[in-house]
């Protein structure tokens, strides 16, 4: 059972001739536990696609369907409820509650998700044992972006959505961070889409979705998977 | 206009709740002070201009009787420049189509032209002709109140002699700008009337020909009061003089004057609360600009714009929001000044009263505003000077919250996540928590004033009518008459009850104080009329020496145990040397208080009484009055359902419209601060409260980290907001006491209940307003947005 199912999702701005097409008549499937990488130039779909499919957004027009369930007409709380439930968002610029500590930044998504593995576990899986009662202030981009990796994995989620989560970051940092998301997706084989403008960040998935001007230009499979320290940009 | 002001404007708009809470609290504030001193000045310049053009008196001396000469004498005392020998007194007023006797206080014209001292303005009518008895002018309020016209007569018992009045004129005096009658608490122009009439009636009826029983008089410019004063004296001493005495004894005046020290005090301390808030109000509005602008205020400078010229941009946004609150405030403070000079006009009767702020007022009002968010803005400006350019364009580092670990940290332990981040934020900022948490208490601490002053009111009205006073009528005697008079009023219709009344003017003297103030009798055994503190309780007279109204005793600067001389004011003015027993509190009146006998025996009248106090069968109340009206040794008949509506109407229409002000701005000053916090709030929170959604939060759980920060920081206030009501209310009582009333204040439960409820409802009007933004939080543009 593939985790996404998509039919000629489309999304539209405006209408008439002034009409901005972001996304045309997509279609693709996404099998589970697979890395997903959507590749292209700003402004090609990449982000609309995967908001949609966080639940953040919604299609003009096609179908969505996540585990055979629609998610094209669910009301505004069952897409809460499903983020809640089964996505796990890594941002470019972290989104890090200040206030609260790394270990209190992963607790605040493990109040609501059902059976997560405990705060310190997951800041541990990512390298951040020894830093977790201090705050996003305390910590450098690259301990952030892994804090808020551990966020999106302490609840085990079905789906990783990470958009450009390196872009942010210095390559060795960036690399550091890749690892951990590799690492936590393929042990609990989360279905990962991530969004990235960098060619090479594309070698670490099963399969690159090329996109432009709103449509998939291209799907290519990679024979093997790259590991994240073998990277360069 | 230049960009960058355009700038400005769309920055304002951008914070415009900010705007509109800074704008609408200093325009409260600056509203209440042009309203004040605009009112004040007005009332002091009136006063002034009336004094001087109808030459008011400076001194004034009563007498028994004295005759012509003494008044050439009078004229020609060093230092006089003006001097009129008058006849005044009392009488009781028949008026037609009225169950109950009226009183007047009656005043002798010249023979001839007009009072060259206490001249009248005619308002209308024409002046009595000198050779007829019967026409006489009365006092505006008295013919407005009955409605009576040029031709309307008035039935008059003058010292017992009944006398047709016609009525040719309607004037007003300087003397009598404010108008009560001896004893009254409160003006009821209906009841008392000023009746100006011709000397040779009054002299007639007070067996005064070719005598006179007041002189009043005007100094020449630079004479010295004191010396004029012991001139005058020394001329009256064998006529019966009470002692020559200056405007500060005369009723009118002392009203007046107290009233203008009650404006000023409003003027001092309220406006300074609001100017005080919509300080902070501006400071945390400018903070939040400065904060989102970082970036550009770091490109303006890499443009080459200098540090002063990007502090002033800023410090012109805050100047901005200080010129439209001065603005507002100066509007909404004449609107409110002229509806207050119209509450004024019904006690303050000058031939003309208007509300007519001096420029000065509106000038020191647009200085205090600026003033105000100047202040407010001074930290916030100076930061965006300081602000260097490579480190404004850098990425912001997120806020840093690791000073928030002590205490809080400890608590925050033990709350969910949602609930530390709203416990972090408070402890984080504390000086924006504290400003919200002050503005809420002060509002509620408002609130609690101005619903005070009503329960203390209530108190005041309920112990003075309902437990001092339990007779229907007081009436006073021409002169002291033999106890044994009660049998007689006893045998009047409707007569249920009657007790013996003791009042005698007398000046109470101490060191070099001296005080003229009733000495009243009481009677342990009474049923009516009792001695009653400020708490409630019965206060027994003393057996022996005089007990003082704490007031009274302030002024001649006397405690209990030490020695005063009092004497009469009438007769053989004897001067006599009393113990004071006890100092009280009473909530009316400022007057000393003697046991009634030994009181009749001090004044040398064993067994005599100046009136009674009596009890009445409602259903002989027409036929009491009709045999009242044809009484001819009264002065005074005090009816007490009278007075108390008329202090409960005034009440209502003067200081109950007052109070609703207050009201009103209590609650901007709530809304103002509860919009600013939460507006604020959400503004520096956006970007988490939607990555919260994002996470899978519902807007129920993100409105609560949005709503639950302003909450705590409501609850926070509740307690503050108390205690500042209370001593608020306690403080002002106190400036509010004059030598009429003392205000104690009264705990009133309900009172607080509404402060706290209403000011939290308004707390949480402008929480729930500003969560509505939590369902339109971007949730795709900030995955994006960089902070």
């Amino acid at each position: 059972m593939p985790t996404f199912s998509l039919r000629k999702v489309g999304k539209r701005y405006g209408d008439g001739p002034a009409a901005v097409h972001a996304l045309r008549e997509v279609d693709l499937e996404v099998a589970e536990g697979e890395l997903l990488i959507l590749l292209g130039p700003s402004g090609s779909g990449k982000s609309t696609l995967l908001n949609i499919l966080g639940g953040l957004d919604r299609g003009t027009s096609g179908d969505i369907t996540f585990r055979m369930t629609s998610l094209t007409a669910m009301p505004d709380r069952e897409l809460t409820l499903y983020r809640r439930r089964h996505v796990g968002f890594i941002f470019q610029f972290y989104n890090l509650i200040p206030s609260l500590t790394a270990r209190e930044n992963v607790e605040l998504v493990n109040e609501i998700a059902q059976d997560p593995m405990p705060a310190a576990e997951a800041l541990d899986l990512v390298g951040l044992g020894d830093r977790l009662d201090h705050f996003p202030a305390q910590l450098s981009g690259g301990e952030q972006q892994r804090v808020a990796v551990a966020r999106a994995i302490a609840k085990r989620p079905a789906v990783l959505l990470c958009d450009e989560p390196t872009g942010a970051l210095d390559v060795n940092t960036g690399i550091r961070v890749l690892e951990a998301l590799v690492e936590v997706s393929t042990r609990f084989r989360s279905t990962t889409l991530m969004v990235t403008h960098n060619a090479d960040v594309a070698r670490l998935g099963d399969r690159v979705v090329r996109f432009l001007d709103g449509g998939i230009r291209q799907i290519e499979v990679n024979a093997r998977r790259a590991a994240p320290a073998d990277l360069v940009w | 206009m230049r960009t960058l002001d355009r700038k400005l404007f769309r920055d304002l708009w951008r914070m415009r709740i900010n705007a509109i809470a800074v704008a609408m609290v200093l325009g409260c504030g600056l509203s209440i002070f042009v309203m004040a001193v605009g009112m004040r000045a007005s009332l002091e310049r009136t006063r002034i201009q009336y004094y001087s053009s109808e030459r008011m008196a400076d001194l004034a001396v009563s007498l028994v009787r004295a005759p012509e000469q003494v008044a050439v004498e009078l004229a020609a005392a060093p230092g006089i420049s003006a001097m009129e020998a008058r006849i005044v007194g009392y009488a009781l007023l028949d008026l037609p189509g009225i169950v109950e006797p009226a009183s007047a206080r009656l005043v002798s014209l010249p023979r001839k032209g007009r009072p060259t001292v206490n001249d009248l303005v005619l308002s209308r009518g024409r002046w009595p002709d000198p050779g007829l008895v019967d026409e006489v002018l009365v006092n505006e309020a008295f013919a407005d109140a009955l409605g009576l016209s040029m031709g309307s007569s008035l039935e008059a018992t003058l010292h017992g002699r009944r006398q047709s009045l016609k009525i040719v004129g309607i004037a007003n005096s300087p003397e009598f700008v404010f108008v009560s009658a001896p004893g009254e608490l409160f003006p009821q122009p209906d009841r008392f009337a000023v009746v100006w009439m011709g000397r040779e009636a009054l002299a007639r009826a007070y067996d005064l020909e070719g005598a006179f029983n007041e002189a009043i008089f005007r100094l020449t410019a630079g004479a010295d009061p004191g010396q004029a004063k012991r001139f005058v004296d020394a001329i009256v001493q064998r006529s019966g003089s009470t002692g020559a005495y200056g405007r500060d004894r005369m009723p009118s005046d002392r009203f007046l004057v107290e009233e203008l020290r009650q404006l000023a005090t409003m003027a001092a301390f309220l406006p300074a609360f609001f100017l005080i808030i919509a300080a902070f109000l501006v400071n945390v509005a400018l903070a939040r600009i400065i904060a989102t602008e970082r970036s550009n205020i770091g490109l303006l400078k890499a443009f080459g714009y200098s540090d002063t010229a990007v502090a002033w941009h800023y410090a012109k946004n805050a100047l901005l929001l200080g010129a439209i609150g001065a603005a507002l405030g100066s509007g909404a403070g004449v609107w409110l000044g002229q509806l207050m000079a119209s509450v004024y006009r019904d006690y303050y009767h000058f031939p003309r009263l208007d509300f007519d702020a001096p420029v000065w007022v509106f000038a020191a009002a647009w200085t205090a505003a600026f003033g105000s968010v100047g202040v407010g803005a001074l930290a916030a400006v100076l930061n965006a000077a300081r602000i260097a350019p490579a480190s404004a364009l850098a990425p912001p580092k997120p806020v840093a919250f690791s000073g928030t670990n002590g205490l809080a940290g400890a608590l925050g332990r033990r709350l969910d996540a949602k609930s530390r981040i709203i416990l972090r934020r408070i402890v984080r900022f504390p000086r924006r928590s504290a400003t919200t948490v002050i503005g809420v208490a002060l509002a509620i601490g408002l609130l609690v004033v101005a619903r005070t002053f009503p329960a203390v009111m209530d108190r005041l009205l309920d112990v003075h009518f309902s437990q001092t006073n339990r007779q229907d009528v007081t009436l006073s005697f021409i002169d002291a008459r033999e106890e044994a008079v009660l049998h007689t009023i006893e045998s009047l219709p409707g007569v249920i009850y009657a007790e013996p009344v003791r009042i005698d003017n007398v000046i109470l003297h101490h060191g070099s104080h001296n005080v003229e103030e009733a000495l009243i009798g009481s009677w342990p055994s009474a049923r009516l009329s009792r001695l009653m503190g400020a708490s409630g309780d019965i206060v027994a007279p003393p057996a022996a020496g005089v007990a003082l109204a704490r007031a009274l005793a302030a002024k001649l600067g006397v405690n209990a145990g030490d020695t005063i001389e009092i004497e009469q004011t009438r007769g053989s003015r004897l001067q006599m040397t009393v113990r004071v027993a006890a100092i009280i509190d009473p909530m009316v009146g400022s007057s000393a208080y003697m046991d009634m006998d030994a009181q009749a025996r001090l004044m040398r009248e064993p067994g005599q009484i100046s009136g009674a106090n009596v009890r009445l069968d409602p259903a002989a109340y027409a036929a009491f009055n009709r045999e009242l009206k044809r009484t001819p040794a009264l002065v005074g008949a005090s009816f007490l359902n009278l007075a108390e509506s008329a202090m409960r109407r005034s009440y209502a229409e003067g200081v109950g419209y007052m109070n609703l002000i207050y009201l009103s701005f209590a609650a901007i000053m709530a809304g103002g601060v509860a919009f600013s916090a939460a507006r604020v709030t959400l503004a520096e929170q956006e970007r988490d409260l939607a990555t919260l959604r994002v996470l899978g939060f519902t807007r129920l759980e993100v409105s609560y980290v949005l709503v639950g920060e302003l909450a705590a920081l409501a609850l926070f206030a509740v307690p503050a907001g108390c205690i500042i009501g209370t001593l608020l209310a306690n403080w002002l009582m106190q400036l509010f006491e004059t030598d009429m009333y003392s205000f104690p204040y009264v705990f009133n439960p309900q009172g607080y209940a509404f402060a706290i409820a209403f000011t939290l409802v308004c707390v949480a009007v402008a929480a729930l307003v500003v969560r509505s933004s939590v369902d339109r939080l971007d949730m795709v543009g900030v995955l994006k947005a960089r902070d």
